[in-house]
């Protein structure tokens, strides 16, 4: 499995979040293709349907944004969490949502990690970079790999 | 028709006067008949009492005429006895019968008649006995008596009695027709008072019914009227927990939705002032080198550039607070409620205690007066409505007076009255309102804030079904009253995420 393999899948609605995260993902030395969507159908569309998308192809990580035009991240991270192809991908929630509730549900519904979007860019831009850094080591499974 | 109370009572009231008029008519007929008896009763007396006088005239002159026979034929001393009695009793009789028929002047011409009849009957007698007196005139006498028109006498007097016998009997006869007559009419009086009592009673009885009947109805018609209000009072609840819950999911969302350019605005600034560093050191550069390549402008602008981002990141930190603010509440107005018996004075004390430091350095001073009313309601939304107060107290003092803050507490009906009165600088009445709105603050801006305290403390207390008010005068301090009902209820509410 190669590092470069891994296809990082943005679902953001966003364009300035997106550049930023974009930006402070790169600044952090990561070099991974990233995908970007800004609604969630097209976005479940590539998931599921793309013959180069997870389902059908490789290695990927999430970013996912819950608060999205065409539905709510939420839904988008079940979906993923349901499918026997999908399930094993890591979901990194990635929003600026800081309710308590939601955090928990995200989390109950299968979410890897939960980042609230700080406000304060310097932070923003840090947890952006730490996450880059998390990313370069975390170990992301096969599709089909059921070790 | 509706029965009026004013037009019942008048109706009630005549209808008894006119009862106790028809009643009075009855009784007054009653004792009318009855002394009409009375006098009916002693009219025929009076006509036995005039007949039996006249039977007495009639037997007297018989036993007169029984006495003279008797004595002239057997010359018995019984009978002359007799006739002494009997010719002193005739007239005797006679006055009797004068007596009786005073009242009428037809009789007592007939009585004088009847009078001198007797008399000459008398007479006649008297003549009889005498000449037998002396004995040998006896035979003269009997002569006498042959011829003696005593008989006549009698049948006259016979006659007599039997007229004035007949005219007492008709008179008897009229009367008691007249009486009849009266009587009758009496009858129909008083049958026509039965009847109007009846149909007074009866008048009464159905309006009587008809003001029950309306008041039933108007008890009915209040009972669904206050059911109705109930309704209405419960269905204007409900719309205002819902407008509210409303609110609150709005605020949430508007401010999470807000954060979200906040993000791009700082981010993109940063990545601005980010820019700027190599940006001068490629200026310098061109300075050193080709100096003829710079222009002024340029210069400026990299040297404008700093100060604008500053107002642009001084700008967004603000909002990015008043944006936390508003979450906060929203967040606060949808924690779960959990009433319980709060003691008003330790909490109030807790509050000084945490101010102590501060009061020490004002030269402040707190008083809470005691006793304080208990009451059950949620015991941190009421810590945080008393610190904001208290803590507004001690923020807004007027400079060179000592600060005095009283905390008091009262219980009004059903409802706590909890006063935080300061002697501070106080705040204008155009003011009273404004300072409750959120980012609104009153007065000069000494202090530091974001004009949130208070619109804190009114969105908390009107979830704990109070109210809070503010009296005051510019100078002369001001007194925050919160009116909180004495045991909080929970309505029970949809589950929001918070």
């Amino acid at each position: 499995m190669s590092e470069h393999s891994v296809n990082i899948i943005m679902v953001e609605d966003d364009e300035g979040h997106a550049r930023l995260i974009e930006k402070n993902i790169r600044r952090a030395g990561i070099a991974n293709a990233i995908r970007h969507f800004v609604d969630g159908t097209t976005a479940l569309s590539y998931l599921f349907h793309a013959p180069d998308g997870p389902a059908n192809n490789g290695p990927a990580l999430i970013l996912l944004d819950l608060n999205l035009p065409d539905m709510s991240g939420i839904d988008i991270l079940a979906k993923i969490k349901a499918d026997p192809r999908l399930k094993r991908t890591p979901v990194v929630v990635l929003t600026t949502t800081d309710d308590k509730q939601e955090i928990q549900r995200c989390y109950d519904l299968g979410a890897n990690v939960y980042i609230t979007k700080p406000v304060n860019y310097e932070n923003f831009a840090r947890a952006i970079q730490q996450l880059g850094l998390f990313l370069s080591v975390i170990q992301v499974p096969e599709v089909g790999d059921d070790a | 028709m509706t029965i009026t109370d004013r037009f019942f009572q008048r109706v009630v009231f005549a209808a008894m006067i006119g009862s106790f008029l028809l009643l009075a008519v009855v009784g007054g007929g009653v004792v009318l008949a009855a002394r009409e008896s009375r006098h009916r009763a002693a009219l025929v007396v009076h006509t036995f009492e005039v007949e039996r006088a006249l039977d007495r005239f009639t037997i007297l002159t018989e036993q007169l005429e029984n006495a003279r026979r008797g004595y002239l034929l057997y010359h018995r001393d019984g009978a002359l006895a007799n006739y002494k009695r009997t010719m002193h009793d005739i007239p005797l009789a006679i006055d009797a019968i004068a007596r009786l028929t005073r009242d009428n002047a037809a009789q007592q011409r007939r009585v004088a008649g009847l009078r001198q009849e007797a008399e000459l009957h008398r007479a006649s007698a008297r003549k009889t006995i005498d000449r037998l007196e002396s004995a040998s005139a006896a035979i003269r006498a009997m002569a006498d008596f042959a011829v003696d028109d005593s008989f006549v006498s009698m049948a006259g007097l016979r006659q007599q009695t039997s007229v004035m016998e007949s005219e007492e009997q008709r008179l008897l006869k009229l009367r008691i027709a007249a009486q009849d007559h009266a009587s009758d009419l009496l009858n129909i009086v008083l049958s026509v008072v039965g009847v109007l009592i009846l149909l007074l009673m009866g008048g009464m009885s159905w309006i009587v019914l008809r003001y029950t009947d309306d008041l039933n109805r108007a008890q009915d018609s209040l009972r669904g009227v206050n059911a109705g209000l109930e309704g209405a009072v419960a269905a204007r609840t409900t719309e205002l927990s819902r407008a509210n819950d409303e609110i609150q999911r709005f605020a949430y969302i508007v401010s999470h939705d807000l954060r979200s350019p906040l993000v791009n605005i700082m981010g993109f600034t940063a990545e601005l002032e980010a820019g700027i560093g190599p940006l001068t050191g490629l200026a310098d550069r061109v300075d050193a080198s080709a100096p003829e390549l710079m222009d002024s402008a340029a210069r400026d602008a990299l040297t404008d550039l700093p100060e604008a981002i500053g107002f642009i990141r001084t700008s967004t930190n603000r909002m990015d607070r008043l944006i936390n603010a508003i979450l906060r509440l929203s967040r606060e107005g949808r924690r779960t409620l959990a009433p319980a018996a709060v003691d008003i004075a330790a909490l109030a004390a807790s509050i000084r205690d945490s101010l102590q430091y501060r009061l020490n350095e004002l030269g402040a001073e707190i008083a809470i007066q005691s006793p304080m009313p208990t009451l059950v309601t949620d015991r941190l939304a009421l810590e945080q409505i008393l610190s904001n107060l208290i803590e507004n107290a001690t923020k807004y003092l007027q400079p060179g007076r000592p600060g005095r803050i009283v905390v008091s507490a009262r219980r009004e009906q059903q409802r706590i009255i909890i006063d935080v009165a300061d002697n501070g600088r106080g705040i204008a009445s155009k003011d009273h309102e404004r300072i409750f709105e959120l980012f609104r603050r009153s007065g000069v801006q000494d202090q530091p804030g974001e004009g949130l305290g208070l619109a804190h403390v009114r969105a908390l207390s009107y979830r704990l079904g109070g109210i809070v008010t503010c009296i005051s005068e510019l100078g002369a301090g001001a007194t925050f009253r919160l009116s909180l009902p004495e045991v909080l209820r929970i309505e029970p509410r949809e589950g929001i995420a918070a």
